[in-house]
């Protein structure tokens, strides 16, 4: 298979929704965070058969199911390295993951770094609210410090993780962040992201209406929410992103953080050219025995 | 004259007796002997001890042998570190290193005198004729020439054409090293004549390899287009060989940041459509249980290579055990049957190998490979095999009417429901490890559940009437019995002609499929079962174990089982297969008394 071409207007964001009726709770941040991703999908214009949505476990991490794609709904924290596979035994695939904070950042943490230096062409949209919601309301690795939930009810003794900071730190190509409160700029940082030849990241703060904080509603988001673009940021200035990227918490930056204005050759695209080598004067799969034959 | 010889050879790590044993395998492959060669050592990367055994023959040989004919020690303490895996008996000739200063009578092996002890100024000889001692190993070889008759010029054809990349030089020193070898043979001659006969099938074309680079090739052959995978011992020389060629046909290698995310690319390959591979040992495939759970419920083809070794934990990382079965049947939570294959040897794990995929692609299951170290690092000669008579299965894809309102689960008569992959028009579907409908839309259902635990646990019942995943050899009636597995297969292979040349009516069944346990060819073969045994590397006899789980077995059947490394050998086997049947003499005396 080879990427279908697709003529601008051809796909509505209405074909990636699928029947499935969300299971999360009214008013949560997911609902919006899909309603871009269909925006998004339509926009960059593949067919939905040639999009693999991965997933982890976790409230948001139902979020393929939502959609017309490939969804692969997977294990816990493990949404990467599957999405990885599937980009490498297919790189004509778009190959969306997605999950919550502490699917990404607690434990699944430990791949995002490897999945950043070799710059697979996937899309990462994290859904971060700061709590553990499948599970009714326990720590995250991004609750503040002194948090108090039902595991930490006398306040978290814990730094939280910075997400942006982390890929920022690791190399990451594109590093975004986007809310609910700005659906349109969301839809349109998640199709950014997507178009970019490299591996991306989208931190999106979704509200978790049930267990969430006063100040994590949209309400409260609003208030600390600025616009990088309309601060005059320069998403090529690498430092000045993981400068602005420190006030994760404190205030709500939405829209590129950094895009590398010379995207590297992804991973994916060397392998091809790999194949393509080194397939020339291959023996034959049925002689491949012929290696062990000694003379 | 002989036509079977076993050398076991040890010494510290410098001192190339692995490669020494390399070049005599291969010198005997050139003249046309069968040969297996298994290595040993220590856990250190330099240095520290390390072992090897070569076995040749003239006819095919079954495992790497029992006691030892040729035993050489390069230093004693290095030797003895490999106790029971390099055993002296009263036939073996013990070549020694002169300047360790042991006199020839007082050699540090208790409880056995050898054949004939010999102490050979290897070091000095190296050191005069090459000018490095580095050349003992080749001094070795020279006396293995001159004693046994085994690879004269072959030996050095070998090493010449390895050494002549570096320089001529070298090559010149290591003849020297090696005729000086040759001469001290001549002028000490054994008591008795243990020179090889000459081989008939010297030129006939022979494959030599080891079973994980035959286990990476036959993955290839079948197919196989990832592999997703972590270094870990003694499997790792299977992502090597892998990577080495696959992109020559299109496919990826990922070595992985983890061992889950290891399979777990393995897993995402698989979803995309191609056939996927990953390997590990024990402590790997620990970690990686969950998602072998994910691939059986998801329903997506998948094979896991164990290269088994000591454990729990590290256990011993550079020795064979048989210890992983149960993991292999039983980890990962929830109702579910993984397929579990075990090849015997290298030459059978091109065909194990095979199986696997084609088992696994065509009930879209996890299949697991229970290699063992032995296995995996053994080099053997083989015969050529003809991969024109192996059937390749592909996953059954969907096409036409079932692409109109596509069910990835649809129930089946054989419950196998035909499997999309993105990039399909018409396929797309929902994969999750949560429990589903047959759409694969997420459910709690408790009927639902039942119903598809039914599916993926009925689909794979066909194989277990599979006859030709079980090799049954010896009188179909006999009333004696073995059962053996992996490694330990070849040496009760042996056992059996040796226990049927001494008048014993003994029959041995090898199964290649040890999960799920096919009730009734194993029912048909116990029938005439009076005694027998469950031979096998494991500590808690976990075969023996799973057997009497699934089935009642005889009542004389024993578990005969150790720890790894700790070879069994074939003059053990035979042993207790006759005080098996003096116990059964003796209870059919008894059954001749009167009983009142």
């Amino acid at each position: 298979m080879s990427a279908t071409m697709t003529t601008p207007g051809e796909f509505q964001a209405k074909d990636y929704k699928s029947d499935l009726k969300p299971i999360w709770c009214p008013g949560c941040g997911d609902y919006s965070v899909v309603q871009g991703i269909y925006r998004a999908l339509a926009a960059v214009g593949r067919p939905p058969h040639e999009v693999a949505f991965i997933s982890g476990i976790g409230c948001s991490s139902r979020i393929p199911g939502y959609t017309t794609a490939y969804g692969f709904n997977t294990v816990h924290g493990r949404a990467l390295p599957i999405a990885q596979g599937i980009k490498l035994a297919n790189p004509d695939l778009l190959v969306l993951a997605a999950g919550g904070d502490g699917d990404g950042f607690s434990i699944g943490g430990g791949h995002i770094a490897h999945l950043i230096r070799r710059n697979i062409d996937i899309t990462y949209i994290v859904m971060d609210n700061q709590i553990y919601g499948l599970t009714k309301g326990q720590l995250s690795p991004t609750s503040q410090k002194g948090r108090t939930t039902c595991t930490s009810p006398y306040g978290s003794l814990e730094n939280p993780v910075n997400p942006l900071l982390y890929v920022l730190a690791y190399g990451a190509g594109f590093v975004a962040q986007a809310s609910p409160t700005d659906l349109a700029g969301m839809a349109a940082t998640l199709e950014e992201a997507i178009r970019y030849p490299g591996f991306a990241f989208v931190n999106v703060q979704s509200p978790c209406v049930t267990y969430g904080e006063e100040a994590q509603q949209i309400k409260g988001l609003k208030a600390i929410s600025e616009s990088l673009s309309a601060i005059g940021h320069d998403p090529a200035d690498r430092l000045a992103a993981m400068d602005l990227a420190q006030h994760y918490g404190e205030k709500l930056h939405l829209g590129v953080f950094y895009k590398n204005p010379e995207p590297p050759p992804t991973y994916d695209a060397l392998i091809r050219e790999r194949q393509a080598q080194l397939s020339q004067g291959a023996l034959p799969k049925e002689r491949i025995l012929d290696l062990f034959i000694k003379k | 004259m002989r036509k079977d010889l076993v050398f076991g050879m040890a010494g510290s790590g410098g001192d190339g007796i692995v490669s020494a044993g390399d070049s005599l395998l291969q010198a005997a492959s050139a003249e046309g002997y069968h040969g297996v060669m298994t290595k040993s050592f220590g856990s250190q990367i330099r240095g520290g001890e390390s072992s090897c055994r070569v076995r040749i023959s003239t006819d095919p040989v079954l495992n790497p042998g029992g006691n030892l004919d040729v035993a050489v020690a390069l230093n004693w303490e290095d030797f003895l570190k490999f106790g029971a895996e390099l055993p002296v008996a009263g036939t073996t000739v013990v070549i020694y290193e002169a300047a360790t200063g042991v006199p020839e009578n007082q050699i540090p092996l208790v409880g056995v005198t050898p054949l004939q002890v010999i102490a050979v100024p290897i070091a000095a000889m190296a050191k005069e004729t090459a000018g490095t001692e580095r050349a003992k190993n080749t001094v070795v070889l020279g006396l293995i020439a001159g004693w046994f008759g085994i690879g004269g010029e072959a030996v050095m054809k070998g090493i010449s054409k390895k050494l002549a990349k570096k320089s001529q030089e070298l090559v010149e020193a290591n003849q020297k090293a090696f005729d000086a070898g040759v001469a001290f043979a001549k002028s000490h001659p054994l008591k008795a004549d243990m020179t090889v006969v000459p081989s008939s099938s010297k030129g006939a074309v022979k494959l030599l390899t080891d079973g994980n680079d035959m286990c990476a090739a036959a993955a290839l052959f079948a197919g196989c287009q990832f592999f997703g995978g972590y270094p870990i011992t003694p499997s790792t020389e299977i992502m090597q060989f892998f990577t080495n060629h696959v992109w020559k046909y299109g496919g990826a290698v990922l070595q992985a940041e983890d061992e889950i995310a290891g399979i777990g690319a393995a897993v995402g390959a698989s979803f995309a459509g191609k056939k996927s591979m990953t390997a590990t040992s024990g402590p790997g495939l620990s970690l990686k249980s969950e998602m072998m759970g994910l691939a059986s419920i998801a329903e997506l083809p998948l094979v896991i290579v164990d290269v088994q070794r000591g454990g729990p934990s590290t256990g011993l990382p550079t020795k064979t055990e048989q210890s992983d079965l149960f993991a292999a049947a039983f980890s990962a939570h929830g109702d579910v049957i993984r397929p579990v294959l075990a090849p015997t040897s290298v030459a059978d794990m091109f065909r194990t190998t095979v199986e696997a995929f084609n088992i696994a692609e065509y009930y879209q299951t996890p299949v697991i490979i229970l290699s063992d170290q032995e296995i995996a690092s053994r080099k053997e000669t083989l015969d050529p095999i003809d991969t024109s008579t192996f059937k390749i299965i592909n996953r059954l894809v969907p096409a036409g009417a079932d692409l109109q309102d596509y069910k990835r689960f649809k129930q089946t008569e054989n419950h196998i429901s035909p499997i999309s992959h993105p990039g399909m028009l018409g396929g797309t579907y929902l994969a999750s490890g949560i429990e589903h409908v047959e759409s694969g839309a997420p459910t709690n259902s408790g009927s639902v559940h039942q119903r598809m635990n039914d599916k993926r646990i009925k689909k794979l019942d066909p194989l277990k009437e599979r006859k030709d995943l079980f090799e049954i050899t010896g009188n179909p009636d006999a009333p004696l019995a073995l059962v053996a597995w992996g490694s330990v297969a070849g040496v009760c292979r042996e056992a059996l002609q040796m226990a049927q040349a001494e008048g014993l009516d003994v029959k041995l069944m090898v199964p290649y499929l040890l999960y799920p346990v096919a009730e009734q060819t194993y029912r048909d073969f116990f029938a005439s079962v009076q005694k027998g045994l469950v031979v096998e590397q494991s500590h808690l006899a976990q075969t023996f174990k799973v057997l009497r789980m699934h089935l009642d077995l005889p009542k004389g059947l024993q578990s005969l089982a150790r720890s790894g490394a700790n070879p069994f050998l074939p003059g053990e086997i035979v042993a207790a297969l006759h005080h098996l049947l003096s116990e059964l003499q003796r209870s059919h005396e008894g059954k001749l008394q009167p009983q009142e």
